[in-house]
């Protein structure tokens, strides 16, 4: 990591959803979000549409940063696990490495044991992309301080 | 962190509002949600009490658009105010990229700004993250209330090293934008700086927070003089006599103090029952608002160390 940014390339998207796919279909889940632990989306896949996957990023992050506490509490490092049962649609969220959160959705139509198995797979394979990264930012325009200035003028405006 | 998503040609950074109870940090997010575009902002999500106090977080993202290629947003968290959420509040500030501190302006509410800034600077320090370089602007809300501190005597309290700071009505939406603006600015600025290989770190935005410095036990003469301004301002206010000489260095880990006017365990609370002596003891309110917080440990700890040692001399 480099200077508090984090980094992700077009081939390492194009990799996380190909294993993110794969699990999909394997364990028959509905959609699948990758986010970071600040609540910034990563990348998604599945049936994504009606979800407001901006939210749901900032609400995993802040779910899995409050359990980590409670984990602390009770004297474990971390609860790598987390299951939400719902009377159709449960969601399992798990921990890829130590930057990122897998948030899988899924109904009855599989079971727990499935998705547990192929989030699994899917975690470790991501986890590799994801530290194959170099989180070194190809430099901005040099004319982008200058277009946001004119730009957050133009938005902000009462 | 900034995350920069070169896949998507997206930048998204994370804005915090930060403050006391009550200081307008949700009605801030409240009136950006209500006067912007629904094209370029999501819903406001709030986590909630029933009596609408922030329990974990209110959250609002906004998407600013094309900037330099990159479709930028920003995510707008607040915090709970309220003393006892400090665990949630040091989540929230967790990867944030800038932060507003919302401070009431009332006469009555300057020790809760106070205390809330130093909460601010310890969290962040906890978080590993340098107070120095975060992006931060200060916004005095509620400046239509009558009994309202002068904003030079606000400046000079909470921002001695004269980060920007705008005036504000959060509610009735004055102010609200200009600190958006400013914000958010200041947060591309620095991934600007970030991203840029060939130019040198600067000293960041704005000068460091030098009464944050000072709290990490910061000797040099511009933080010397800032908190010693504060300190001035906010004895004199309360009427308090100020000693000459005392130094400022406190130790916010377990570090023993090295040196410094008092031992830790003499720390007092500025609200306690020997609040008559702090002032006298030179700390900035600042620097004790800190000090309470390792208060308790050091006490719990003294009460172990007797007890060791009498067992020790039997």
């Amino acid at each position: 990591m480099s200077s508090g940014t984090f980094v992700i390339h077009q081939d390492q998207i194009d990799r996380i959803n190909a294993a993110m796919l794969r699990l999909l279909k394997k364990g028959e889940a509905k959609c699948a979000l990758l986010v970071d632990k600040d609540g910034h989306l990563i990348t998604r896949q599945g049936f994504t549409q009606t979800l407001d996957t901006t939210a749901m990023s900032a609400l995993l992050a802040g779910s899995f940063a409050s359990t980590r506490e409670i984990a602390r509490l009770v004297g474990e490092p971390e609860f790598s696990v987390l299951f939400h049962q719902g009377q159709r649609d449960h969601i399992h969220i798990s921990l890829v490495g130590d930057r990122s959160i897998l948030a899988i959705v899924f109904d009855d139509r599989t079971t727990i044991g499935m998705v547990r198995l192929y989030a699994r797979e899917a975690a470790d394979r991501i986890k590799e992309l994801l530290s194959a990264t170099s989180d070194e930012p190809t430099a901005l325009d040099p004319d982008f301080t200058r277009s946001a200035a004119a730009k957050i003028d133009s938005m902000f405006t009462e | 962190m900034v995350s920069i998503n070169y896949a998507f040609r997206e930048i998204s950074c994370k804005i915090v509002y930060y403050g006391p109870g009550l200081s307008g940090k949700t009605t801030n997010l409240q009136y950006v949600h209500g006067r912007m575009p629904a094209k370029s902002r999501g819903d406001l999500i709030s986590l909630a009490t029933e009596a609408d106090r922030t329990l974990y977080f209110d959250f609002l993202p906004i998407h600013v658009g094309d900037i330099g290629g990159f479709a930028t947003k920003f995510q707008l968290y607040t915090v709970p105010g309220q003393v006892f959420y400090n665990a949630t509040r040091k989540l929230v500030l967790r990867g944030v990229d800038g932060i507003v501190f919302v401070a009431d302006s009332q006469a009555a509410k300057m020790d809760e700004n106070i205390e809330s800034l130093a909460n601010m600077y310890e969290n962040l320090r906890e978080n590993e993250i340098d107070s120095d370089q975060i992006p931060l602007v200060f916004q005095y809300n509620k400046r239509d209330l009558p009994d309202v501190v002068s904003l030079d005597e606000l400046e000079k309290t909470l921002n001695p090293s004269g980060r920007p700071c705008t005036e504000a009505c959060a509610v009735d939406g004055l102010g609200v934008f200009d600190t958006m603006k400013r914000i958010t600015k200041l947060v591309l600025e620095d991934t600007k700086r970030r991203t840029s290989a060939a130019s040198p770190t600067p000293a960041g935005p704005s000068a460091p927070p030098v009464v944050a410095a000072a709290l990490a036990g910061g000797s040099t003469s511009e933080s010397a003089t800032a908190v010693a301004a504060a300190k001035s301002a906010i004895a004199s206010r309360h009427g308090w006599e100020e000693k000459e000489g005392a130094s400022v260095s406190v130790a916010l880990s377990d570090a023993p103090v090295t040196s410094g006017p008092f031992p830790r365990r003499d720390i007092v609370a500025s609200d306690g029952p020997a609040a008559a002596s702090a002032p006298a003891s030179g700390a900035s309110p600042i620097v004790m608002a800190q000090q309470r917080s390792t208060r308790v440990r050091h006490r719990h700890r003294s009460i172990w160390d007797r007890l060791f040692g009498w067992l020790s001399g039997r």
